[in-house]
């Protein structure tokens, strides 16, 4: 089990039927409704006057209020702190959210039915009007009151099936791996390894022999092509300057080579460092060529017999 | 009874305000630990793909980092509380060898692949999230303090 990203960060609301009632009743004030209020209230079984125009959720403006400080500090300055409610200030404040956390273990099915912060802008604009009209006395936070908020969760996402099993494959390998190295010293047959024989390390001289001999080849043409080739072209020059020529152009090619050999060589080194390095790291290829060798017949025994 | 009309008025439109700043708040907040989790997680892959580039050797590991015995320097970057009400800002120091400043990325190579860079700045973005996201946590904190205390107040019943 994994949780992903969130990937809707809104708060939702779930509408209770008191909203749904004042919204029916004071249907006729509104002059504009935008879309979402208007699908649900058609899917309550409510409707709308004619009259009324939906817009669009973008069209509602929303933007943070703007808290009246003073207004705020004169109303609470006679309420005593309550330490124990500043501790877990998020407990008693909303009872939503309690209701929200007791219910979070059951599994939750998709809600679509609910209002976004643009609804509620919206409605505190409506409500606003209501108020001045006289229309009703209602606010907005006594309306919420009754209903459920749904904040942003996580989605949970199943284990993929195939990483399990490459993940189970990887494993039962590591721990072949582990279980043919303790049994190295004890069984004869896993006794040969291909970088004991002689034919493997041969191989690996060899391979490092020819990589010496490529650098020196090219360095030797370099050489011959300074040293014969531009007299050729040129015509006849001066001994110590084809020998100038031949050494600049030598030491040009040994510049660039040196560059390669080294890489390579140092590719070598890590190959025949990595298995004393890190003994899973390397050995587990070969011997597992080994372990099915042992089974799947004599072809593949090949690469090592030589 | 005219006033006190008015004056419920006022607290109720307070409270309505409330509410919708916490509204606003907890969306903000979620949006910025996604924010985070995102930078985090790329920053995350880009520091593996370094080590899985360079690996052997000369691999970015937890040896090049200087350990007690090396020698001091100071934080590039501090979270300092402004203390206004502002909440925490991130306090960066451009880097300076001579009063202290070192620049990690020096630890692990004279020349740092380009993923290490990117990893860095990845990471570096996700203090300032994190900062970010902290206060907006007081603010919703703040909010929610608010919310209670004035529930308590006669006006509102």
């Amino acid at each position: 089990m994994l949780k992903s990203t969130i990937v809707d960060t809104r708060v939702r609301l779930v509408p209770s039927e008191k909203v749904l009632t004042f919204l029916d009743a004071q249907k006729e004030h509104f002059k504009l409704v935008p879309e979402n209020v208007a699908r649900l209230m058609k899917l309550k079984g409510y409707k709308l006057p004619v009259s009324t125009k939906i817009i669009k959720d973008r069209d509602v403006p929303s933007q943070r209020p703007k808290i009246d400080q003073d207004q705020l500090k004169k109303l609470i300055a006679d309420i005593p702190d309550l330490p124990e409610k500043t501790a877990d200030a998020m407990k008693p404040v909303s009872s939503q959210e309690t209701e929200e956390d007791t219910e979070q273990d059951e599994p939750r099915t998709e809600i679509k039915d609910v209002l976004y912060l643009s609804d509620l802008h919206w409605l505190t604009d409506v409500l606003h009007d209501l108020r001045r009209e006289e229309h009703s006395e209602v606010f907005l936070h006594e309306l919420i009151e009754t209903c459920e908020m749904v904040l942003p969760e996580n989605e949970i996402k199943q284990r993929d099936p195939e990483l399990e099993a490459r993940c189970q494959r990887l494993r039962e390998e590591q721990q072949n791996r582990e279980y043919h190295k303790m049994t190295k010293n004890v069984d004869a047959g896993l006794k040969n390894f291909p970088e004991d024989t002689i034919s493997y390390q041969i191989k690996s001289i060899n391979k490092q022999i020819i990589a010496v001999a490529q650098f020196i080849f090219s360095v030797a043409a370099g050489f011959t092509f300074g040293f014969f080739g531009v007299n050729l072209m040129v015509g006849p020059l001066p001994f110590g300057f084809r020998i100038l020529l031949g050494v600049i152009v030598a030491l040009i090619i040994a510049l660039a080579e040196m560059y390669f050999l080294a890489k390579k060589l140092h590719e070598y080194d890590e190959v025949l460092d990595a298995p004393k390095r890190k003994p899973q790291a390397t050995t587990p290829v070969k011997r597992r060529q080994i372990v099915k060798s042992g089974g799947s017949g004599d072809q593949k025994l090949k690469p090592h017999a030589d | 009874m005219a006033l006190n009309k008015s004056e419920k008025e006022a607290a109720g439109q307070l409270m309505d305000a409330l509410y919708l700043d916490m509204f606003h708040l907890i969306e903000e907040h979620t949006q910025s630990r996604v924010n985070l989790e995102r930078a985090n997680a790329s920053g995350a892959i880009l520091l593996a793909r370094t080590r899985f580039q360079h690996g052997g050797s000369n691999s970015v590991s937890t040896a090049q980092i200087p350990t007690e015995n090396s020698a001091e320097f100071n934080a590039l970057c501090r979270v300092v509380d402004s203390g206004d009400g502002r909440g925490i800002s991130i306090e960066r120091q451009p880097v300076d060898k001579s009063n202290g400043y070192v620049e990690p990325l020096h630890w692990f190579s004279v020349l740092p692949p380009m993923s290490l860079r990117n990893a860095v700045s990845k990471f570096k973005d996700c203090v300032e999230l994190v900062a970010e996201s902290t206060n907006l946590q007081r603010q919703l904190c703040d909010v929610l303090d608010w919310i209670t205390k004035l529930r308590q107040t006669p006006l509102i019943k």
